[in-house]
């Protein structure tokens, strides 16, 4: 793994992307019923911020992360990134980094990452440095010629997060990407991804079951509860950057985790 | 000892024991003639065992381009449309029960005992496989892989192209290994039937005055046929899909078509 001097940076103000979620609403029409899975979320994320949904499985967390990425389409409510709506899919601006690596067995690591690059016709060369680039920002320079099958779970988890910002899109959205990984790889890249985070001033949304998770990344946690899918409560998560390991046992730590828990208990 | 060395070592025992068993008289030569005797029976009438040769071989090129032709087609079609599926897959199921070959007769009926006949039948009996295979490689892409491409922004024929096409491959060539060889087992059979000419024919033909030599120099060249065709498919799967780890949904696909397919071949 590289270390972090490596890294170059990148302007923070330009590269962060304001989100904006008003009044959004989706109901998900089956041949007997509508199932309401979300009702009237409105929520705000400030450029370069890290939000993380948490919530009981069904809470429609993940509907949320889909229709920020234009995967799905709200019933109701307007969506907006820095001002604009997303009708479509758009790694321009939106990068998103799914459950499983979802990686392109027949890809090697670099050109998985070159895909959305490749999609949009970009020249070989110009796509081959970008795709090292954003390699190299995850720590897996040297690994680009790697096939998917021969990197370790949390490597592939890496490939994933340079795919999702080989187009250094504004906002990144994370769908539960370490849910599969074993616990101490999952610290490892908890840890990663701040550092990712703290060198690009991404906006991320990151959804996980974790409370641990939720606490230990989010600049804020929204807490999510299920059928239908409201928000019941927002965090601020006041711990100082960057964050340790020992901040996990400290009292600030487990009062917040306290609370999230008693919502999701209550809800459940 | 690896268990490459090790099957080499079985099969050149086989070969040393195909040779020695008849000339010690532990086997009468007519239920098992010596290989060298079989070798110089095929050698001596080695013009009409090329001519036979060459009859079978486009009969089999032929049913390959229809059986793989269609059965890639057709696959595609019902593994990506749900209604196709609903309508074609319980015909095909029933169909995969029925031994094929008592339609053979049929087809001498309407297209003659030519090659064509043949080729018809064997089409139709190598379609089956994989097509099915097809259908199945296209309806277990994970996906995931396909939501990623979405959100990558990938046009609906840019996620044929680049995801769907590719990440069938595996299960398509392991189709076409079964409907290869089931091809060959197609053409071989009719031609034992009913038929004027090829190697099938040859076999047959011998067997009936008893010349057991002859018929086993036919029966090599088959062997040799369906063996040179299997390594060119591991050969084309090899190259395409190094990725394919043998795990996933190719592979026991092809384990799973494979003892009911080859079932009904007599």
């Amino acid at each position: 793994m590289q270390p972090l001097a490596n890294v170059t940076p990148l302007k923070p103000a330009l590269r962060a992307g304001a989100i904006e979620v008003r009044n959004v609403g989706k109901v998900f029409k089956t041949s007997t019923q509508d199932v309401v899975a979300l009702e009237d979320i409105s929520l705000e994320v400030k450029p370069g911020h890290f939000v993380v949904l948490v919530g009981p499985s069904g809470c429609g967390k993940s509907t949320l992360l889909m229709m920020l990425a234009a995967l799905l389409q709200q019933t109701s409510g307007t969506i907006t990134i820095n001002g604009q709506p997303i009708p479509e899919p758009d790694p321009d601006r939106v990068g998103v980094v799914f459950q499983e690596a979802s990686l392109f067995p027949w890809l090697t690591a670099e050109e998985n990452v070159e895909f959305p690059l490749a999609l949009r016709g970009v020249a070989k060369s110009e796509r081959r440095a970008k795709a090292q680039d954003a390699l190299q920002l995850v720590g897996l320079d040297g690994f680009g010629r790697r096939h998917p099958h021969e990197l370790s779970g949390g490597m592939k988890q890496r490939v994933s997060i340079a795919r999702g910002l080989v187009q250094d899109p504004p906002v990144l959205l994370m769908d539960e990407p370490f849910a599969a990984l074993d616990e101490q790889t999952r610290m490892t890249m908890g840890d990663e991804l701040l550092r990712i985070w703290a060198a690009t001033g991404k906006t991320v949304v990151f959804v996980t079951h974790s409370l641990t998770e939720a606490v230990y990344l989010a600049d804020e946690v929204i807490v999510m509860s299920a059928r239908p899918g409201r928000i019941v409560d927002r965090l601020q998560v006041p711990l100082p950057r960057p964050r340790t390991y020992d901040m996990l046992s400290g009292d600030a730590f487990g009062s917040l985790r306290d609370r999230i828990w008693r919502h999701i208990r209550k809800s459940a | 000892m690896t268990a490459t060395t090790l099957r080499r070592l079985i099969v050149m025992g086989l070969i040393v024991l195909w040779e020695a068993l008849p000339r010690s008289g532990l086997i009468p030569e007519l239920f098992l003639p010596a290989l060298s005797s079989t070798l110089v029976a095929g050698w001596n009438e080695a013009g009409e065992y090329g001519h036979a040769l060459a009859v079978t071989l486009y009969e089999v090129a032929v049913s390959m381009m229809f059986a793989c032709g269609g059965g890639i087609l057709l696959g595609a079609i019902v593994g990506s449309l749900p209604r196709p599926r609903m309508l074609i897959m319980p015909m095909v199921s029933s169909l995969y029960a029925v031994p094929l070959v008592i339609l053979y007769p049929v087809f001498t009926v309407w297209l003659g005992i030519g090659s064509e006949s043949k080729i018809a039948f064997a089409s139709l009996y190598g379609f089956l496989p994989t097509m099915l295979a097809t259908a199945a490689g296209i309806q277990t892409i994970d996906p995931q892989l396909l939501l990623a491409a979405r959100s990558m922004g990938a046009t609906l024929s840019q996620r044929l192209v680049r995801v769907i096409i590719p990440a069938a491959i595996p299960t398509v060539l392991s189709g076409l290994r079964v409907g290869g060889a089931l091809v060959i087992v197609g053409v071989v059979v009719s031609e034992m039937l009913i038929s004027s000419a090829g190697i099938g024919y040859l076999i047959s033909r011998y067997r009936t005055i008893l010349d057991s030599p002859h018929v086993f120099a036919g029966v090599l060249l088959v062997l040799a046929m369906a063996i040179t065709f299997n390594a060119g498919i591991r050969w084309i799967e090899r190259k395409v899909a190094i990725w394919h780890t043998g795990t996933r949904g190719g592979e026991s696909a092809a384990v799973e078509i494979a003892p009911g397919a080859l079932q009904p071949a007599t």
